[in-house]
């Protein structure tokens, strides 16, 4: 299972047949004064695509990412599955005995989503701890090879994770994750922790409220702690996303390659389903057009295409509990950050079933993609979760992420 | 209200060129291996629609077809607080001058095209069944009609331009028939406009609730004594079948048509798969031939307001929460005209007959061995036979128009 060093080269081909494409955009009208209300707007969706097809230069933006990202590819087995060709970023701290980490992105994300907090975590200093860092790109996403078989459920993903970390000769590591990181990451914890997976942290940890019959003494603490202003806050966006924003979800996970005609097929469509998320699910970041276009176009050039990435949800919706009882909950430490923009909010005392938490982190800004939006943030919770003095300290034996 | 203008479907030299170039440039995605519908439609159909769809189907071919066998219009109909929209539509009338009136309400993914069957066969004179003159209304935002500008057109709205429109072609009296959407637009014309105009209805689409202690205490104690019928439970099978794999489009136009918009206006592709899974999995093992099937597509992909503003309909009528659309459909509302329901085995929403007790005063009621969602097309003789009985001499609506009873 040798690694081969990956550099992305999107092929010329493939570059002229999206700019013929472009030329060819059919775009819908829009009812006045719409706004954001019925999904992206018009004028923004135009701007992105003249961009794309006049100024927008992916050979540079495609330069610039070998050239801060060093990246990887090597097969993995997965136990029914066959042989998944991975790739990945994987960055070595200078210090030796930095703590491995396995950074898990979701969707619509891909290992891009590592691009800023790779420098923070790999940095040495007497004051906070560093990491080794692995970015898994998932089956299906960025370079990595997609599941040919069906079923490819959590347990299938954890398992690359694992495996891949192994095979990096990091027989002992810790994890990062959102969105369906989070997912993955609770199941390496509860298949691995102990023995390979030490602890992790998360930026989604989605809870419901305890049940009476399960928990009773969990859900009359829900019941009777006040929520606090943060919390009340959670709530409402919560309802709003619950009742408003899952449009998406509920195609991904029963029609995934209904859809995927399309998103295959179409850059302005494709563009549309994810920048609508890179907005809605962001806290007033500003984005810049050719940063959209970068995170699209790396959809778009995907090694499986765009219709791939849509499958993990199909697989976990049926095969994978939402919201798994507190029995099945791991038990290494776990850390948790709570940005006010998440798309699910739960208040604290839901989410003290969920894991074993040793740390949390409450923040006035920051959204879904905490990694891109506020790494220092995102960095700064990891640190102090590992750190000297932290509650996981030492987790990993022999890498404290000291010199 | 305007004048009345001949129409017929004249799709641009430009539109067909645009198309043909969009397909030579078509991406396909893979597929797990033996997939089959469990994820979408499958590969291997959409692979050989698209390219019998750029080599070889003869759009201009039914495009005339559609304009010898359907006489089409547009008209100016204006709506309270929307403005005027210029309304395509079917107009046959039958040669019994006494025909009943008849206005067919589509929904989605369906469209005028969907009475092409009926309407030959409602037409018919005969002395042994009454006949109609059949309007069939694109809706606003569908085939060749405009579409709304402005937010919130919603069932009111609908229903004020049907009601128009049979006003304005002088059907000062009128009864409707409609399934999908068409069953809340024609139960809210039966609201707002019946008896006045709206003399009766009938649906293939019947909503309905389960029976409650008050509303109907013997059908509620019956259902919890007795159970449910095989066939009921069949039927809810099927509905919670629906719900739980067949939905999601539902989900995204009802929460963001727009952001769904741009790929089906952009993508032929992605528009054919969109409506094709539903062509397949709403129809009764209907015998699809691709022809039709791309012809049902490229209404959609040539219409007028283009794909992406047919899907807002589910956003206004949910206001923009899919849970609300459900609450639409099921809900109560009062009409006093002559109802009449047909029930299809395939259809995707099949509640139990008690459920459908309190949407009116059914006065017809029938249930068929075959057929499902597109009743009007994949079974115009058995729909058709349904209208002629309920209207008919010796039918329970025979008569509702005033002095056109259907028969000379």
């Amino acid at each position: 299972m040798a690694e081969s060093s990956f550099k992305i080269s999107v092929p010329d081909a493939k570059i002229d047949e999206l700019r013929q494409k472009l030329r060819l955009t059919r775009l819908p009208d829009e009812l006045e004064d719409a706004g954001w209300d019925y999904g992206a707007p018009l004028a923004d969706i135009r701007r992105l695509v003249d961009k794309w097809q006049n100024g927008y230069d992916w050979r540079v933006h495609e330069a610039q990412i070998n050239s801060e990202l060093p990246q990887f590819t090597r097969d993995i087995d997965v136990t029914g599955h066959g042989t998944l060709n991975i790739h990945y970023v994987h960055q070595k701290s200078a210090v030796p005995d930095a703590i491995p980490l396995l950074f898990v992105h979701g969707w619509p994300g891909n290992f891009l989503e590592v691009r800023k907090i790779l420098p923070l975590l790999v940095e040495s200093s007497p004051d906070h701890p560093s990491f080794h860092v692995v970015a898994l790109g998932l089956p299906g996403y960025g370079f990595s090879e997609a599941p040919k078989t069906k079923g490819f459920k959590l347990d299938q993903y954890a398992e690359v994770g694992q495996k891949l970390m192994l095979a990096l000769g990091y027989n002992e590591y810790v994890t990062q994750g959102g969105d369906l990181g989070f997912q993955i990451n609770r199941r390496i914890a509860r298949n691995y922790g102990g023995k390979h997976n030490k602890a992790w942290h998360t930026n989604f940890p989605i809870a419901q409220h305890p049940s009476l019959l399960s928990s009773p003494l969990a859900y009359l603490r829900a019941l009777l702690t006040p929520y606090t202003a943060f919390e009340k806050a959670g709530l409402e966006r919560t309802n709003w996303f619950e009742t408003t924003g899952r449009g998406y979800y509920a195609e991904h996970s029963t029609k995934p390659q209904t859809l995927g005609y399309s998103l295959a097929d179409s850059p302005v469509g494709l563009l549309a389903w994810i920048y609508e998320k890179l907005v809605a699910w962001t806290d007033a970041y500003a984005w810049d057009d050719d940063e959209v276009l970068t995170w699209i176009s790396s959809y778009y050039f995907s090694r499986a295409g765009p219709a791939a990435s849509l499958r993990i949800y199909y697989e976990v919706a049926k095969g994978d509990k939402r919201f798994p009882p507190p029995s099945e909950a791991p038990t290494i430490p776990a850390g948790f950050s709570y940005f006010p923009k998440e798309v699910i909010v739960a208040p604290r005392t839901w989410k003290k079933l969920l894991a074993n938490v040793v740390i949390e982190s409450e923040h006035e800004r920051g959204g879904h993609f905490a990694a891109h939006e506020v790494p220092e943030l995102l960095v700064g919770d990891v640190r102090k979760m590992f750190g000297k003095g932290g509650p996981a300290f030492g987790v990993v034996p022999g890498r404290t992420g000291y010199a | 209200m305007s004048t009345e203008n001949a129409f017929q479907i004249s799709v641009p030299d430009d539109s067909l060129s645009l198309l043909r170039q969009k397909l030579a440039l078509v991406s396909l995605p893979d597929e797990l291996e033996d997939a089959g519908w469990e994820y979408g439609v499958p590969l291997a159909d959409i692979r050989r629609l698209v390219d019998r769809w750029a080599n070889g189907y003869d759009w201009r071919h039914h495009e005339a077809l559609l304009n010898a066998e359907l006489p089409q219009f547009t008209r100016d109909i204006p709506v309270d607080g929307h403005g005027t929209l210029n309304i395509h539509y079917i107009h046959k009338k039958s040669d019994t001058k006494t025909a009943i009136p008849l206005l067919f309400v589509h929904g989605w993914p369906g469209s005028f095209f969907e009475a092409r069957k009926l309407v030959p066969l409602l037409t018919q004179n005969s002395e042994h069944h009454p006949s109609f003159h059949v309007v069939a209304i694109s809706l606003p935002g569908y085939g060749f009609s405009k579409a709304p500008s402005k937010k919130r057109f919603d069932m009111d709205q609908y229903a004020e331009v049907c009601n128009k429109l049979m006003l304005a072609l002088g059907y000062d009296e009128y009864v409707t028939q409609g399934g999908d959407w068409g069953f809340l637009i024609t139960r809210k014309i039966a609201h707002l406009y019946g008896p006045r105009h709206s003399k009766a209805w009938h649906t293939n689409f019947p909503g309905g609730q389960p029976p409650s202690l008050f509303t109907q205490p013997l059908d509620f104690l019956s259902m919890l004594i007795n159970g449910l019928t095989a066939k009921e439970k069949e039927g809810l099978q099927r509905v919670q079948h629906f719900i739980a794999t067949g939905c999601g489009y539902s989900a995204e136009q009802g929460t963001k048509p727009q952001t769904l918009g741009y790929s089906l206006a952009d993508s032929p592709v992605g528009l054919l798969a969109w409506i094709y899974e539903k062509l397949v999995a709403w129809t009764d093992q209907y015998p699809w031939k691709d022809d039709e099937v791309l012809t049902w597509v490229s209404i959609y992909w040539f219409s007028r307001a283009g794909p992406a503003a047919a899907g807002r309909i589910y956003f206004e009528v949910g206001e923009g929460e899919p849970a609300k659309q459900m609450a639409r459909f099921s809900a109560h509302e009062s009409t006093s005209i002559p109802l009449g329901i047909s029930r299809f085995p395939g259809e995707i929403v099949c509640f139990p007959k008690s459920w459908s007790k309190n949407l009116g005063k059914i006065v017809f009621d029938r249930e068929h061995d075959g057929g499902g969602h597109f009743a009007a097309y994949e079974k115009p003789e058995a729909l058709s036979g349904d209208l002629r009985d309920m209207f008919g001499q010796g039918g329970p609506a025979f008569g509702v128009v005033k002095g056109r009873n259907g028969y000379d």
